[in-house]
């Protein structure tokens, strides 16, 4: 039972991510209906920024020599900006130029792969094989209730995902941009009759879908602090799966799928062979997609005549 | 033995009764008509009766055979085709292609034939190929063959999808608004050609459509539908004088 | 006489090719181009079928190509060959080379099955979601190879040299060049046939207008099913041939990179056109081939004028970073492709005259 209620947190933990990453996803996939099949590399390029940004910051070896607090208030924020700036010069040299000329959702989800590819192998090319670490950044203290020991850490991650959670709902349910982003998803063209910039919408959209990407690669960073480049594709697709589970779209989806996709990895790897994880999870991706091709908050797609 | 034999047919959209106890009895050679404001639930109907959507409740006969629950191409094979309130060609395939691709259903071979080019494969090509010249010259469509439909002008669009409908072999054609988007004197060729078609393929149509002087001019009885209900039903002179179809149409005249 | 001109043709080269390989005028670099120039012919046009025809985005190609790899491998190892694995040959190496289409048939047939993971959900989506679950079958094919230890796991799988040793036994030719060539020939040749057949254009009709297409009484799940079979068929076919060529496969030489390669060449020939993904299949090899060569040059020669600091080495991992580029540079300036979606005899009629292809 403790074990299980260790694996428990640990899910939430993994969860966590997932559900930071896939919001991001299914932020603009709500309102351009395009999957951006880069997010995953931006949440990489998030966590390589927040390495260099403490690397900096920080008194050993730093350019600034802060301390380990004051290097992590200044890392948050920095590292959200500039992957948000990350995800919106994606936007604006990638997809931009496609939608303006009306492109195929095709040729646009085609790009999305490839600059995922880019990002990746460009990053591999440029900064090389070399693992990278974080910096510590956070003195691990362990709390233990009973034989269940928690660290600080996951805490400040699973605490974060939620407050990110709310914050989002907040915007997107409450705010004049949120109602904009809501109103894109339902009609593209009508929009712009309303006064309300498209383009803006968007660039926030990426903005905000890339500065918690961002925030998700620190906080991963932190977490298990060896960066590779290829870290954000398999974690990025399962953030995809998670999105697709919950039902793209829906930031609830996004949410829940997140957490209900690493309980189930955790479980998995708990009781099988670790190699095994994947294997679950894809398949059971490929279960909903052909039994409820909506997911869990999705609406039934209807075809009309 | 009625061709076509609908009843009591139901369909829900989530909350939304699209559809009440809709009954309907097509004869060989009949031309009827269903009529019915804007959203009544006539495409409803189409859809339902070609299989498209499977009914919530009630019963489809065609040909004899129950048809609830097959898949639309398994309708169009017993002889039943349609035809689309927005144009559905296969735009990029030439006009033939389209006439032929209506025929697979009787193709009569398969992936295996058609790599190795047996003379099962060249035959049903074969004849294929005649019926389709077949019907493209009897539509007046020969010299379009060649051509995408997408390059051609909107009436004849139609007349393509009218000409695929009926390569199908159908015994009861569905037109879903054939005269949407024609003017004045397309619509008078239309009729002419509706009826000629009528006569020279002998076989049964049933129509929805807007246009009063189309179904008034054609049809042999109407169905008249409001909301997924059916208001009246009866010849066009009896629709005509139907205080429920005005009503229907104009609005209650005590308003 | 017109009908069989490019037969008569292709005949020729091969029959050429072959003769040059025999007699050692091709070194063995430029025969190894050649074959996986075969190979991505068979590999790319089999995709366009899906991808390009009938207008779906499987991004998970190689998944299936993997299946046939190990299928047949595992059948020509276990046929042919002494190995751990499966004791002695089950059947006299001698055999090899006129058995050899048993073994492509096997894994034709076993990736063709593999191809229904696909398929079946493909009744229900399209686009995105269709593009997600192929995906999601290359990591689940990838991923159980990797977790049967018997056949090497996530090591790999070797042992196909050896029935490559056999066929040259009982005759010294370049075996796997003819088996390319043969599977090449097959390939473009069912795929054209298939295309021209009433039957196929089925696949485009659904691609078209899919509405219609069940409503005109096309059985559109039949057409996913033979579509999405016949193509991971063939892929699998690719990559039997590519397992014989290297004499080796481990799961993660087709993973996504390998299914990218694949769109590439699709879309740098333009869907639907077969004639143009061939070329441009036939491109894509050597632009990788030159790559090899072009990236150390480019290296040697941007150290030499100092525009790179020492301690920075230019890769070979900027292939990666190219092809993906030259996609999206693709995407953004001529989406239909080279060809677009037409045939090499319609971009130049005179063609015509000299070829028919039945």
């Amino acid at each position: 039972m403790e074990q299980f209620i260790q694996q428990c947190v640990n899910a939430m933990q993994w969860g966590s991510f997932y559900a930071l990453i896939a919001l991001g996803y299914t932020l603009v996939y709500g309102v351009l209906r395009l999957i951006n099949f880069a997010h995953g590399d931006i949440f990489m390029v998030g966590a390589y920024i927040s390495f260099f940004i403490a690397t900096a910051l920080l008194a050993q070896g730093g350019l600034f020599g802060f301390s380990q607090g004051v290097t992590l208030a200044l890392t948050i924020p920095l590292t959200m900006l500039l992957t948000s700036l990350v995800g919106v010069t994606l936007e604006r040299i990638a997809y931009r130029p496609l939608r303006r000329k009306g492109a195929h959702r095709l040729y646009v989800v085609i790009t999305a792969l490839m600059c995922g590819l880019v990002l990746e192998n460009g990053n591999l090319a440029i900064l090389g094989a070399s693992r990278k670490a974080l910096p510590n950044l956070l003195e691990k203290q362990i709390y233990t209730f009973g034989t269940i020991a928690v660290t600080n850490l996951k805490l400040w991650v699973i605490l974060a995902a939620f407050l990110v959670f709310a914050g989002l709902h907040f915007v997107v349910t409450k705010t004049r941009i949120g109602m904009a982003m809501r109103a894109v998803s339902w009609n593209r063209f009508a929009l712009p009759l309303m006064g309300i910039p498209l383009d803006s919408v968007i660039v926030f959209t990426f903005m905000l879908g890339s500065a918690i990407a961002g925030l998700g690669g620190l906080l991963f960073a932190m977490s298990y602090p060896v960066l590779d480049p290829y870290m954000g594709a398999m974690t990025g697709w399962k953030a995809f799966i998670a999105a697709v589970v919950g039902g793209i779209g829906d930031i609830r989806g996004a949410f829940v799928g997140g957490f209900l996709l690493a309980f189930v990895e955790i479980m998995v790897a708990a009781f099988l062979p670790s190699t095994f994880r994947d294997l679950f999870a894809f398949s059971i991706l490929l279960i909903i997609l052909w039994r409820k091709p909506t997911g869990i908050f999705g609406l039934p797609l209807t075809t009309k005549i | 033995m009625p061709l076509l034999e609908v009843n009591h047919l139901t369909q829900r959209f989530g909350g939304l009764q699209a559809l009440t106890d809709f009954n309907m009895k097509i004869e060989e050679h009949d031309l009827v008509g269903l009529i019915g404001p804007n959203g009544a639930g006539k495409t409803t109907v189409f859809n339902l009766v070609s299989g498209f959507y499977t009914p919530s409740e009630g019963s489809i006969t065609f040909a004899g055979e129950a048809t609830r629950g097959l898949k639309p191409h398994a309708v169009t094979s017993l002889g039943m085709a349609r035809t689309f309130q927005n144009i559905r060609l296969w735009n990029d395939l030439s006009v033939l292609d389209n006439i032929r691709l209506a025929q697979t259903h009787w193709l009569g071979y398969g992936f295996l034939n058609a790599v190795l080019r047996t003379k099962k494969y060249f035959a049903a090509e074969k004849r294929i190929e005649e019926k389709s010249r077949d019907i493209l010259e009897m539509m007046d469509l020969s010299q379009y063959a060649g051509e995408c439909p997408k390059n051609l002008p909107y009436g004849l669009q139609r007349r393509v999808e009218l000409a695929r409908a009926l390569s199908t072999n159908p015994k009861l054609l569905l037109l879903d608004e054939p005269a949407a988007g024609l003017n004045s004197a397309d619509i008078d060729g239309l009729i002419r050609y509706i009826r000629w078609i009528h006569d020279e393929f002998k076989i049964s149509i049933w129509m929805i459509e807007h246009q009063m002087k189309v179904v008034m001019s054609l049809c042999q009885r109407l169905t008249v539908i409001d909301f997924g209900r059916t208001i009246a039903v009866g010849t066009p002179d009896e629709i005509k004088a139907n205080h429920d179809v005005i009503k229907a149409y104009l609005g209650d005249d005590n308003l | 006489m017109k009908r069989h001109t490019i037969n008569i043709i292709f005949l020729l080269a091969a029959v050429l090719l072959v003769m040059a390989a025999q007699y050692g005028l091709l070194d063995n670099y430029v025969l190894t181009v050649l074959m996986f120039m075969g190979i991505n012919v068979i590999f790319a046009t089999s995709l366009n079928l899906v991808n390009g025809y009938m207008g779906e985005f499987s991004c998970g190609h190689a998944g299936f190509m993997c299946v046939g790899a190990y299928v047949g491998s595992l059948m020509s190892v276990a046929f042919f060959t002494k190995s751990a694995l499966f004791g002695g040959p089950l059947l006299s190496p001698g055999l090899a080379p006129f058995l050899f289409p048993l073994v492509l048939l096997g894994a034709f047939v076993a990736a063709a099955l593999c191809g229904l993971i696909v398929a079946l959900p493909s009744f229900n989506t399209r686009d995105d979601y269709l593009a997600i679950i192929t995906i999601a079958a290359n990591y689940i094919i990838i991923s159980i190879i990797e977790n049967i230890d018997v056949i090497g796991g996530p090591r790999g799988f070797s042992g196909m040299k050896q029935t490559v040793s056999a066929m040259r036994h009982v005759a010294d030719i370049p075996w796997m060049l003819l088996w390319v060539i043969v599977g090449v020939f097959i390939c473009v040749l069912a795929l054209y046939r298939l295309m021209t057949s009433t039957y196929g254009k089925g696949i485009s009709a659904v691609c078209q207008n899919e509405v219609a297409a069940e409503i005109m009484g096309i059985n559109t799940n039949r057409v996913k099913i033979m579509a999405f079979m016949v193509s991971s068929g063939l892929a699998g076919v690719a990559g039997v041939l590519y397992a014989h060529v290297y004499g080796y496969v481990n799961p993660q030489a087709f993973n996504i990179m390998k299914s990218t390669e694949g769109l590439v060449m699709v879309y740098l020939g333009g869907m639907g056109s077969l004639s143009g993904v061939i070329m441009a299949a036939i491109a894509f090899t050597l632009l990788v081939e030159m790559l090899r060569f072009i990236i150390p040059a480019a290296n040697d020669l941007l150290h030499f004028v100092n525009i790179l600091p020492d301690s920075f080495e230019l890769s070979q991992i900027w292939k990666w970073v190219i092809i993906p580029l030259i996609l999206i540079m693709l995407m953004q300036f001529r989406p239909e492709g080279i060809l677009g979606n037409r045939e090499l005899t319609q971009v130049f009629p005179r063609l015509k005259r000299w070829i028919t292809l039945k």
